[in-house]
């Protein structure tokens, strides 16, 4: 299929004037920044690596504390905080969603920092029944022992984000929540995965997780339709969160995103650009980032930078980090030859 | 379930019906069209029309000029839960919008006839299903599944659309198609390339009843297994509000004295929360409200079709 790019002031000026609430009852302020065209993380783009073997407690609290001192990360001091992890499905042993035992970790350190409401917020895309999976993966738990709101963005409140300016582009407007549109400071907290479609699902990718399913239904049907890197990068170029993580401590490799195999690469990624963690986590994998196709559309979309030369990498080198993940045959021309980082 | 506790079920409903006429998905949340016509019917079997009727009220407002029915009134375009307000326009007896919807929800195609002969025979190898079956799909021009599929077919059914129509045919053959080997269904993939994929217990449900109201019984295979899928997953303990409601209604339409029922609905009445609703959430109250009570909103004859 041939797609048309976008032109980044296209982008900005349709978002800067046609947003607006549909359904008015509970309207909220759409923070600054949150939704925008431009990136906002100058280059070089800042991305922290910290080593992270296991998911005990002791552990994540270390390598959150690390990362979060080396990358741009946000100050949550009296703002609220909307987290967004990756819970597409849940099959028992399978690390399919965000390791709900990070999540915890970070809602302490947010609370440390001064954190004001936290509020955990997801979209499952393949079943209706958020309940059974949150329950089973284990936020249902977090969210109680941690006071925080947990909640079904599949059902939440939405808006129309309309894009006038829509010459080529498969989403016209866009229903968002506003859980999300509401958030001071909004943090993307992504599994390290290979996928069947896109070739690896990271932090740009976990943005589709907010479209709400009672608007595209469960699948969200429409960005397959779409196309999966054009759909990629309407959405994450729409709504662009303040800070990332990836959770890399236990990820998936070969017939990701639900059925692959677990593949430990210890590690979790830090930025305040989705672009350039995702990068630098698919250097990791031993993935080249620039044959990644929605990864180079990103960066025709002005999202950042896949460029190494354009990211600064504090807390270890790739080459230190990098664990191959098994490709699928549809995939394997991902590959990065060792030791480059172009 | 005592009738004090379905009264308190109708009394959380009727305490957190927005100004609006309708209903959302949480406490005061925005109006929505699934979630009221719900509401709506749960207040009609209780006998509360006055309240019923504010609720049709704010159906009204969501018409849309061809036939269907929008998320909300703000929504520009005709929606999925058009199904919903079928039934519940069937309930209230109100003929002429049902008619409507009948219509339009007949004319709401998915993308099956937009596929290539290269697409459908990809899908049959990838996933082992016939992609070219039409049923309904949640947005317009996309691909069927099975629990959009399955909530059209229910409400069509319920509002008496022929068994025979075209369309029903086609919805009920996506179904049987679209199940797992070992038994049950999930959102609507049986395969991904060689492996089976999990039922789960919602769309299992929702097939099941689907399936019942368009006149299949359990003497066929893939109905047995779904059941005994079913049985077995209700059986866990570790299900959702949303997953107990349906699959009460499903083991009530193909066998209404099998013990398992009344033990299900133990299992779904525990989750009432002292405020008289399920979760704080008005749709899966009315909906508990509908398989604790009254079936026959949704569904014509439990257990003999």
């Amino acid at each position: 299929m041939k797609h048309r790019s976008l032109k980044r002031r296209q982008f900005i000026g349709a978002l800067g004037t046609t947003s607006f609430a549909l359904l008015p009852a509970r309207h909220s302020p759409i923070s600054r920044g949150l939704l925008s065209g431009k990136s906002r993380s100058p280059k070089p783009h800042q991305v922290a690596i910290a080593e992270c073997n296991n998911y005990s407690a002791q552990t994540l609290f270390g390598a959150l504390h690390s990362g979060w001192r080396h990358a741009l990360s946000p100050d949550v001091k009296n703002r609220h905080v909307v987290i967004k992890p990756n819970i597409v499905d849940f099959t028992p042993d399978k690390p399919i969603e965000t390791d709900a035992r990070l999540i915890e970790a970070l809602i302490l350190l947010l609370k440390s920092h001064g954190a004001g409401k936290i509020t955990l917020a997801e979209g499952p895309a393949h079943n209706r029944d958020s309940e059974m999976i949150f329950h089973k993966t284990g936020y249902t738990s977090v969210a109680k022992r941690q006071a925080v709101s947990l909640i079904d963005l599949n059902y939440d409140d939405v808006q129309w984000i309309q894009n006038d300016h829509h010459q080529g582009r498969f989403f016209e407007h866009v229903y968002l929540p506003e859980t999300i549109l509401s958030a001071d400071v909004f943090i993307s907290v992504a599994k390290m995965k290979t996928h069947r479609f896109a070739g690896v699902t990271l932090s740009l990718k976990n943005m589709l997780g907010i479209l709400p399913g009672m608007m595209y239904g469960w699948p969200k049907n429409i960005i397959h339709w779409n196309g999966i890197p054009r759909s990629i990068c309407e959405i994450a170029g729409l709504i662009k969160p303040h800070f990332v993580i990836i959770d890399g401590v236990v990820g998936m490799e070969g017939y990701g995103p639900l059925l692959g195999k677990s593949k430990q690469a210890g590690v979790l990624v830090f930025s305040d650009n989705a672009l350039a963690a995702d990068s630098t986590a698919a250097r990791i994998m031993g993935v080249d980032p620039v044959r990644v196709e929605y990864m180079r559309l990103a960066q025709r979309f002005g999202l950042g930078s896949t460029r190494s030369q354009d990211i600064n990498i504090y807390g270890g080198s790739i080459d230190s980090f990098r664990t191959n993940f098994d490709l699928e045959e549809p995939f394997e021309y991902l590959r990065a030859p060792k030791n480059a980082h172009p | 379930m005592h009738v004090d506790g379905l009264g308190s079920i109708l009394n959380f409903i009727k305490s957190n019906q927005n100004l609006d006429g309708g209903w959302g998905y949480r406490i005061g949340s925005a109006s929505l069209v699934e979630p009221t016509s719900f509401c709506i019917l749960a207040l009609l079997s209780g006998g509360e029309e006055r309240l019923a009727g504010l609720g049709r009220d704010y159906l009204n407002t969501c018409l849309k000029a061809p036939g269907g029915i929008g998320t909300s009134p703000y929504d520009p375009n005709a929606s999925w839960m058009a199904y919903a307000a079928l039934l519940a326009y069937r309930a209230l007896g109100e003929t002429d919008q049902a008619k409507s919807l009948i219509s339009w929800i007949l004319g709401f195609k998915d993308g099956s006839d937009l596929l290539t002969s290269a697409d459908i025979k990809i899908t049959k190898r990838l996933y082992r299903f016939d992609p070219s079956i039409s049923g309904w799909p949640w947005t317009v021009k996309t691909s069927a599944w099975v629990e959009s599929t399955s909530l059209f077919l229910i409400a069509l059914a319920r509002a008496g659309v022929p068994l025979s129509n075209r369309r029903m045919v086609s919805g009920s053959s996506l179904l049987l198609d679209r199940r797992i080997p070992s038994g049950g269904w999930n959102f609507g993939n049986p395969y991904s390339k060689n492996f089976q994929m999990d039922a789960t217990a919602l769309s299992t449900s929702l097939a099941l009843v689907a399936l019942a109201a368009t006149g299949h019984t359990e003497k066929e295979a893939a109905i047995l297994s779904g059941i005994r899928f079913l049985q077995k997953s209700l059986l866990s303990r570790d299900q959702s509000v949303i997953a107990l409601a349906w699959g009460l209604i499903a083991l009530r339409s193909f066998s209404p004295r099998d013990t398992l029922v009344s033990t299900v609905g133990k299992y779904l009445n525990d989750l009432q929360q002292d405020d008289g609703s399920f979760r704080g959430n008005p749709f899966e109250s009315a909906l508990a409200y509908i398989a604790l009570s009254d079936e026959s909103l949704i569904i014509s004859s439990p257990g003999i079709f």
